[in-house]
């Protein structure tokens, strides 16, 4: 074995944490649930209650509950008994996971440092807000570029951003509900982030749904009491 | 000797097999993992997997617990930290002899 293979087989148990699509089945099911948090604040009355703070707060808890709870069943149920169990090491006791967060933190804070001045000076954020799943498009493709079936999944998500933002103004307007932040968050800009939410949560849960029916197909299910 | 090739001949022997090689890099990366996983990523049958993994045992490298997940026995396997320094010493070694 050389020392290209061993770098190789190092990857390997990342890999593994999605072989089964959870992953992606967590994502476009977080992306389906927040277009339709968003979806009802948009067009609820302002008297209705998904204006409240204590809604937004049930309805976040639960929908991370039902996510987390949800890929814990699939992989006590289908994965473990199929092709094993493995706990991955705490992220704190890698230097690369510190990385990682840092990084997180770092274009979280540029994000709303941007999206703040933005507000004060009125600048229209339009953009940005309609092409964020273009974002999300390269992130999946990053985890996914080494399955070939997946780019198709990726070119589906950049031809339905890029449609998103090529939709007329008045649809997107009226998907929004005429719904506005401001002058700098207009109602083309919420039509446009709640539409691209649901196509890139619809094709996360294909590519999720997918993953598992392949990975169903190809591993054997264990012999009960064995 | 050249350096590089007498870096060859001090490789750890019990990592260097490659059997034992595969077991301890995919337990590198993780925290623990059972025996069906290393069984399903190496591709080895049970008796071959079980015989390096007690050679790995007896080197001190892996610690192996027994338990039960709901009725059903399984094996679970950890590299210790000698295993993890060991492993990274290899890995340094085997990048330098290349």
């Amino acid at each position: 074995m050389n020392d290209l293979d061993l770098e190789k087989l190092l990857k390997r148990p990342r890999d593994y944490q999605n072989i089964d699509g959870v992953g992606e089945l967590s994502m476009g099911a977080f992306a389906l649930l927040y277009s339709l948090l968003l979806w009802l604040q948009l067009h609820a009355p302002a008297t209705s209650i998904w204006h409240q703070m204590y809604a937004f707060i049930i309805y976040w808890t639960a929908m991370s509950l039902t996510i987390h709870y949800g890929s814990r069943a699939i992989k006590r149920h289908i994965t473990y008994p199929r092709t094993g169990f493995v706990e991955y090491r705490s992220q704190f006791k890698t230097a690369r996971g510190w990385a990682v967060m840092a990084i997180s933190v770092c274009t979280a804070a540029l994000v709303s440092a941007g999206l703040a001045l933005a507000f004060r000076r009125h600048f229209a954020v339009s953009v940005p807000f309609s092409l964020f799943g273009l974002l999300l498009a390269v992130g999946y493709i990053w985890h996914a570029r080494s399955m070939y079936w997946k780019w198709v999944v990726f070119l589906a998500m950049i031809a339905g951003t890029l449609a998103v933002v090529l939709l007329p103004a008045n649809i997107l307007d009226s998907l929004a509900g005429h719904s506005h932040f401001g002058s700098a968050v207009t109602s083309e800009a919420l039509g446009a982030f709640w539409l691209t939410w649901l196509i890139i949560g619809a094709l996360f849960l294909v590519s999720g749904g997918t993953s598992l029916w392949l990975y169903l197909r190809h591993t054997q299910a264990p012999v009960p009491g064995v | 000797m050249n350096q590089q090739i007498r870096a060859i001949t001090e490789l750890d022997r019990v990592i260097h097999e490659p059997g034992r090689l595969m077991i301890a890099a995919l337990l590198f990366v993780v925290e623990r993992s059972d025996f069906l996983y290393l069984q399903h990523e190496t591709g080895m049958n049970k008796g071959t997997l079980s015989s390096h993994i007690s050679r790995l045992e007896e080197a001190g490298y892996v610690e192996v617990t027994k338990t039960y997940r709901g009725k059903v026995p399984q094996t679970l396997l950890r590299l210790t930290p000698e295993g993890r320094k060991a492993f990274e010493r290899y890995r340094r070694m085997l990048k330098d002899a290349l």
